[in-house]
């Protein structure tokens, strides 16, 4: 299926539009998507140092986890929404950037992973959870989340 | 004044021929930039879990004391990270940094959340044990947490800013405009 027609009606939206008309506003877009990055990034350290037993030792791993997961939804919800309207105003560059294709990928990898495989097994007790598993999961999900923030950093290179 | 010796500081960090290698090779200056950004997603990220705490939106069964202590030294190293960085960021373009609104904001920014966390720390330290165990820290501190929250947000956003060309001195400009851009006739 070839999504050309979808990037190239995205940037002709009223979305891509006020993206292209507006610098400031971009700009500001682009600001709230680097500091939810953040958020997003300080939530993933958090929850995965814990599970490798690197930080918080003394807070039992299920509280910070799931702290840690209410404000990952807040900060994954506002990169999705201003990436979307980021992506919009130059979305048929974006269409042939294969930094782009490679951050989508990641962002999917990592949004699968986080709620399909990450959030249903640390919602049983952490104990009951061998810790190599813990470990394992924790040290893909740095590594994805990570890889998400890379490859999207790249897209403004090519 | 001032002006005049951050354009002749900016110029002579420009005859290093380093500095050129650095800006014109395409994969050192995007990764030296790109590792400048995950050590925000390190630093600020642990910031932020702080300052929620603090607010007592996040981990408010968690003595506060505990989780400024604990995070304290990834926070470190991923702001060690950023600096080293962001020199080098500067180092490969001093002259059109050192002339853009942007930076010079950043800058301001960077001294006042440096002087909001010494502030905080002390604060920090002279009362915890009174309310460590609170989910919300008291008045002063929850001041000082959201006054670090909006001083990031200024500086990833002047941060961001700077790659724009709005306000760069080859643009017609007020004389206050040219003046606080540090424009000079070279």
């Amino acid at each position: 299926m070839d999504l050309l027609p979808f990037f190239e009606w995205a940037e002709t939206s009223m979305l891509g539009g006020i993206g292209k008309t507006y610098g400031g506003v971009y700009a500001i877009g682009q600001s709230l998507h680097l500091l939810s990055l953040a958020l997003l990034g300080g939530t993933v350290l958090l929850t995965d140092l814990r599970l490798m037993n690197l930080l918080l030792r003394d807070v039992p791993s299920e509280v910070v986890a799931d702290n840690a997961h209410k404000w990952f939804k807040v900060a994954l919800t506002v990169v999705i929404c201003t990436g979307i309207f980021m992506a919009a105003a130059v979305a048929t560059r974006m269409y042939y950037n294969p930094f782009y294709w490679a951050k989508m990928s990641a962002l999917l990898a990592g949004i699968v992973f986080v709620f399909a495989i990450k959030r249903p097994l640390l919602k049983r007790p952490h104990d009951s959870i061998h810790p190599v598993v813990l470990k394992s999961m924790a040290l893909a999900s740095i590594i994805i989340w990570f890889s998400v923030a890379a490859t999207g950093r790249w897209i403004g290179f090519s | 004044m001032l002006n005049q010796l951050l354009f002749d500081f900016a110029q002579w960090v420009d005859s290093f021929e380093l500095s050129t290698r650095l800006h014109e090779s395409y994969y050192m200056y995007n990764w030296v930039e790109s590792t400048h950004v995950l050590a925000l997603m390190v630093s600020l990220g642990m910031l932020f879990v702080i300052d929620l705490r603090m607010l007592g939106w996040a981990l408010s069964g968690v003595p506060a004391s505990r989780i400024a202590a604990r995070l304290n030294l990834p926070m470190m190293i991923g702001f060690t990270i950023m600096i080293v960085t962001g020199l080098l960021l500067f180092f490969a373009v001093p002259v059109r940094t050192t002339q853009s609104i942007w930076f010079r904001i950043k800058f301001l920014l960077l001294i006042a959340a440096a002087v909001n966390a010494w502030l905080f720390h002390k604060r920090m330290n002279e009362s915890v044990s009174s309310w460590d165990r609170e989910p919300v820290a008291p008045k002063r501190l929850r001041l000082g947490a959201g006054l670090s929250l909006g001083l990031w947000a200024g500086i990833v956003t002047t941060g961001r800013l700077i790659a724009y060309d709005w306000y760069d001195c080859y643009r017609v400009h007020s004389d206050l405009i040219a003046w606080a851009a540090g424009c000079m006739v070279e």
